[in-house]
């Protein structure tokens, strides 16, 4: 008993498993010899408790560190990842870590400012907020995961919030779109509608689209904002 | 060196065909040297409106090929002797003929012609790339309906990812009196939305119908209004300062309407 418990930490150490978001990392220690590691490694899967034991379909990444890298240490490494189950084998990189993307939200991301007319079939698509100085054709697309201002005559597809946030608005000079798309709420235009000499936003109210006149703008934003602070 | 200019709308139907045939033979009535090139292979028709069908031997895919020089598939004009024309295929499909080949051609006749006149064919596929491959113009051709003016809207959003200068933009088959009841797309309402330079505006005319079915170009006849409009075009295209035929020609329509319906 003793001198089991003596000699498994050390050789436990040989292969160390941390859990990333798409699968495991298997880090194998490159300054042993390789049959120490592959035998750790062995012992760690055979064992009880190996995360795969559970029948759940993960994957292992397999990090050989500074090891050089043959083609028998890999295939002997897959094999004795097969003993176990159907497991997908692959070789650690660095990129396969990278940290949960964060919220938008918190990211500000610069507008994206478009000079010129946006004519049918093309399309303008961004993260974060879009302005247009220029005419938005009919059959032409502006996609935003913030706010959309046009400076010219909208008359195409506009989508604002396009990944969910209710709080964009579309703003135009002469506000003509063919459909106006906020977060997940589509609104055509109305048929016969009188547009003011003035420039319009649309914005959500709930699940409502409201088209108001520019002027209205700041007393929505307040809106928002006491709305924000009840969240 | 000559100007190659291709005729292009997007939508089929607007007027292309005629108006490569009449803007052509325009240009060769004020003296130019001309090459109507036809690019719509599987669907050829310039040659019928031109009235040269009977005389085609070889065509642009022969070229391509290399079944014949360029200079045995021009077809010289019965009408005027500096307009030539180079006939698509009817028998083949439009891959037939690639851009490498068409610049190649193209490049090849701007050294003899004054202006090589490249008809598109409808649509914005591999036809439309081969056909604008080579132009240092393009003409927009469209209609005032809705479906063809954003037709043409993305046309000229392609032409503009070409790199090919700004289009100039003709507006076929308008009907002053339906324009005036407001039933047909006013002429600046097209012009706000495409936002290019008016080339010419050439009113419906029946008598252009008459003259396409007979291989006869419109031009040719000096007495109808499209005639005058599309002479108009030619002499825009080569640099004359024509006054903007825009208002003038609807006002001139505008009384003859009302002479008709005993007004003016």
């Amino acid at each position: 008993m003793l001198t089991n418990t003596a000699l498994e930490p050390a050789g436990q150490d040989y292969v160390t498993i941390k859990g990333i978001k798409n699968g495991l990392v298997f880090k194998l220690a490159d300054d042993v010899h390789f049959d120490k590691v592959l035998d750790a490694l062995t012992a760690k899967l055979g064992n009880g408790s190996s995360p795969f034991s559970s029948g759940a379909k993960v994957t292992a990444f397999v990090d050989y560190g500074n090891r050089v890298l043959t083609p028998e240490i890999q295939d002997a490494v897959e094999k004795a990842f097969l003993a176990v189950g159907e497991i997908q084998v692959k070789v650690y990189q660095e990129s396969m870590v990278e940290d949960e993307p964060v919220p938008h939200k918190l990211l500000p991301k610069a507008p994206y400012v478009y000079k010129g007319t946006v004519r049918s079939g093309q399309m303008v698509e961004h993260d974060g907020d879009v302005i247009i100085i220029g005419n938005v054709n009919p059959g032409a697309h502006i996609v935003a995961s913030g706010d959309i201002y046009v400076f010219g005559r909208l008359r195409g597809y506009v989508h604002a919030g396009a990944s969910g946030n209710v709080r964009a608005i579309v703003a135009a000079a002469y506000f003509e779109p063919i459909q106006v798309r906020i977060a997940t709420v589509i609104r055509r235009s109305p048929e016969a509608y009188a547009h003011p000499a003035e420039m319009e936003f649309a914005h959500l109210e709930g699940d409502q689209m409201a088209v108001e006149k520019m002027s209205f703008l700041q007393h929505f934003q307040t809106l928002i904002m006491s709305d924000k602070a009840v969240i | 060196m000559g100007e190659a200019i291709v005729v292009t709308s997007g939508k089929g139907g607007v007027g292309k065909t005629t108006s490569t045939a009449n803007i052509g033979t325009a240009l060769a009535l004020l003296g130019k040297k001309v090459c109507l090139v036809d690019t719509d292979i599987g669907l050829r028709n310039l040659d019928v409106v031109m009235g040269l069908d009977n005389r085609i031997i070889f065509d642009i895919v022969d070229i391509a090929t290399g079944n014949c020089r360029i200079e045995q598939a021009l077809i010289k004009d019965k009408r005027f002797d500096q307009l030539y024309m180079i006939a698509a295929a009817q028998t083949k499909d439009k891959l037939a003929l690639s851009t490498s080949a068409m610049q190649a051609i193209v490049h090849k006749l701007k050294m003899d012609f004054d202006y090589v006149l490249i008809d598109c064919p409808a649509g914005i596929e591999h036809g439309f790339r081969v056909a604008i491959t080579g132009a240092d113009q393009a003409i927009v051709v469209t209609t005032p309906e809705q479906a063809a003016v954003r037709d043409a809207d993305r046309v000229i959003g392609l032409l503009e990812a070409e790199k090919i200068p700004p289009a100039k933009l003709i507006i076929n088959r308008i009907r002053p009196h339906m324009v005036k009841n407001g039933e047909m797309l006013d002429i600046d309402d097209i012009i706000s939305v495409l936002s290019l330079d008016l080339l010419g505006i050439v009113p419906d005319d029946e008598q252009v119908i008459k003259n396409a079915n007979q291989g006869e170009p419109t031009v040719v006849k000096p007495d109808s209004k499209a005639s005058q409009a599309y002479r108009n075009i030619a002499r825009r295209i080569i640099g004359d300062p024509v006054p903007l035929m825009n208002l003038q020609e609807q006002s001139g329509f505008f009384k003859r309407m009302k002479k008709m319906m005993g007004l003016g």
